[in-house]
């Protein structure tokens, strides 16, 4: 077997990370395919608490909360996905063409990157996303990847330059290989794990950002995610009525997803970084 | 080279300029996109909502027409843009963010001005407190690796740092507020008392306070305690700590060097999670409705008041990048290489 993938099964922590990660995985994919109820019909009576025919119960309109919660899994999912993809493309990119180039194309790169930091993403996310009057999921993804690459840019940044110093990389330079091939072949290899890392942060960036907007009421427009569901639920004050089985459900599943994520990521850490690896 | 002492202006001083400079920068780039974004996203908004009020005259006259008026006014509609501009940023600097819409006539900053202080007590507090426990957590089980206690933080800090402000908080008001009915539901202070100087008022003030505090103040302590924990793992790989160690330097005393280098990061980390925290704590309020800039911010966009939600957006980064730069005054005060930069060359 693989040493490496020998060395995350024999890490605890990593496992339990990884299977409930994929039961949160689960309930939102196969989740919504067995239990097949629609999350927002309003059959049902109005906010019962669990029973057999209920599992999780019905909110104020008489939706049922567990096809709510297994289809906002799966769409809360989602946008933190594609939050990861769009923030680790603008992250990767920016970061190793400054980082490859140096230059006066960095110094450009850098001041630009810098300034977006400085801007908190939070708010110019809300910002942009009160002037949409319809915000799709992807538009909610779009605006949290958009506002939260720059430290992704500039750890990226910071790696390459110190790679770039490596003899290997002098050789290829002496070789002739042109920049493009150097890029692919000897340096962003070494950044995979990273590139990894940041990419599940930002899962649960997109994730925690989404149910932050929805909270303030600029979340997305259509459908149902454990986001929207919390907002519904700070809406009608389920707390303050002892609703519990409203806003604990969404909220247990978000800190599973992310938490379990965040577990995974430091296993890897201490698996691939050999500064922290135990002796 | 023969410098001369009396004109070297001391490289804490370049520092804090530069910072300053950038920050002043960034705040004018701010208040562009602030500018440009009503008018650049297709549908023109702006244009949407005086179109609205301009069909609502039809049926109310009088008010709406005046409402009307003074943001065609306000927003310069129908000026040249650039004309737009100059007036938008000279009112943004004399501190006139224009007047509301949903409380019209009442000045943006004369809503915005009375939640500051709300949201400035909640935040400043629960953000250095997390920040001080959180590192000395962090610290312990970063410098007591392999032990049990080092594990309960790892794993109660991961999950701590994943869990929202706002869950939090409800989770909370459930539990302490509903269940055990020791602490009020939300608000800063009970309605039924005057706001004023004496020990009752400020007694209810803090029992209002201790539930949104802590809603921000755990779920902040486990990122730095994350960060700390690793930090001071480096630390204490690196050779001088081996070295000191060899020397048969005491353990309280090989714990303060790390601890002291391994700070310096997470300073900077401080300066760069304020807008996060500012972030997050926006939403706590809303959960708690505490009379923040938070809270001020929901009813800005559950009604659609886009002068009041632009203020809220202009007062809060002014504010964050005055925290920026007093976190950034910290850094060059403790950081021996800024402060004695200009000496060693």
């Amino acid at each position: 077997m693989n040493p490496l993938i020998y060395m995350l099964l024999r890490n605890m922590r990593f496992v339990v990370g990884l299977s409930i990660f994929m039961i949160v995985v689960l309930l939102g994919t196969i989740g919504p395919l067995i239990y097949t109820k629609d999350p927002l019909s309003f059959a049902g009576p109005m906010e019962t608490p669990p029973s057999p025919q209920y599992p999780l119960g019905t909110d104020t309109y008489g939706r049922d909360i567990l096809a709510q919660l297994l289809w906002g899994t799966r769409n809360s999912l989602y946008v933190g996905l594609l939050t990861a993809v769009i923030a680790t493309i603008i992250g990767l990119v920016i970061g190793s063409v400054a980082g490859i180039k140096g230059g006066i194309i960095d110094e450009v790169l850098m001041s630009i990157t810098n300034i977006v930091l400085s801007i908190p993403g939070m708010l110019l996310a809300i910002l942009v996303a009160s002037y949409l009057k319809v915000r799709a999921m992807e538009m909610v993804a779009l605006l949290l990847g958009v506002t939260s690459w720059p430290w992704f840019a500039r750890a990226i940044r910071a790696q390459l330059m110190s790679l770039k110093e490596r003899e290997y990389v002098y050789l290829s330079k002496m070789a002739g290989l042109e920049d493009l091939k150097i890029a692919f072949a000897d340096l962003l290899p070494n950044i995979a794990s990273y590139v990894f890392m940041a990419f599940v942060l930002y899962v649960n960036g997109g994730i925690l950002g989404e149910a932050g907007l929805s909270i303030i009421g600029v979340g997305p427009t259509r459908g149902v995610t454990l986001g929207l569901m919390l907002q519904w639920a700070a809406l009608m004050e389920a707390v303050r009525r002892g609703l519990w089985w409203w806003f604990i459900p969404p909220g247990a599943v978000m800190v599973a997803a992310t938490s379990s994520l965040m577990v995974i990521s430091t296993a890897l850490d201490e698996i691939f970084n050999p500064r922290l690896r135990q002796g | 080279m023969v410098s001369d002492k009396r004109f070297r202006i001391s490289p804490v001083v370049i520092f804090l300029v530069r910072r300053s400079a950038f920050l002043i920068t960034t705040y004018f780039i701010a208040l562009t996109i602030v500018f440009i974004l009503p008018r650049a996203i297709p549908g023109n908004p702006l244009a949407l909502l005086l179109t609205q009020l301009f069909q609502q005259a039809q049926t109310n006259p009088e008010a709406i027409r005046e409402v009307y008026k003074k943001l065609m006014e306000e927003f310069g509609i129908g000026k040249p843009i650039y004309v737009q501009y100059i007036e938008f940023l000279s009112r943004a600097f004399r501190g006139d963010l224009g007047t509301s819409i949903a409380f019209y006539p009442k000045k943006v900053i004369d809503l915005i001005a009375p939640a500051i202080p709300w949201t400035l007590a909640l935040l400043v507090p629960a953000t250095i407190s997390a920040w001080t426990v959180g590192n000395l957590i962090g610290a312990v089980a970063g410098y007591k690796r392999g032990s049990k206690f080092e594990k309960t933080v790892l794993i109660s800090s991961l999950i701590l740092s994943q869990t929202p402000y706002y869950w939090l908080a409800m989770l909370l008001m459930f539990v302490l507020a509903v269940r055990l009915n020791i602490f009020p539901y939300g608000g800063a202070y009970s309605q039924d008392l005057i706001p004023s100087f004496t020990p009752q008022f400020i007694l209810d003030v803090l029992w209002h306070y201790v539930l949104p505090f802590l809603s921000i103040f755990l779920s902040a302590i486990g990122g730095w305690a994350i960060g700390m924990r690793v930090l001071t793992i480096y630390e204490l790989g690196s050779d001088y700590m081996t070295y000191s160690e060899s020397l048969g330097v005491k353990e309280s005393i090989i714990f303060k060097y790390a601890f002291r280098n391994s700070l310096l990061p997470q300073v900077t980390g401080l300066a760069l999670s304020l807008g996060s925290v500012l972030g997050g704590a926006l939403i706590t309020e809303v959960v708690f409705n505490y009379p923040g800039t938070g809270y001020i911010l929901f009813r800005g966009l559950s009604t659609l008041d886009y002068p009041l939600i632009q203020g809220v957006f202009v007062i809060l980064i002014a504010t964050l990048y005055i925290a920026n730069f007093a976190v950034d005054f910290v850094y060059a005060l403790i950081d021996p290489r800024i402060r004695l930069a200009g000496e060693k060359v």
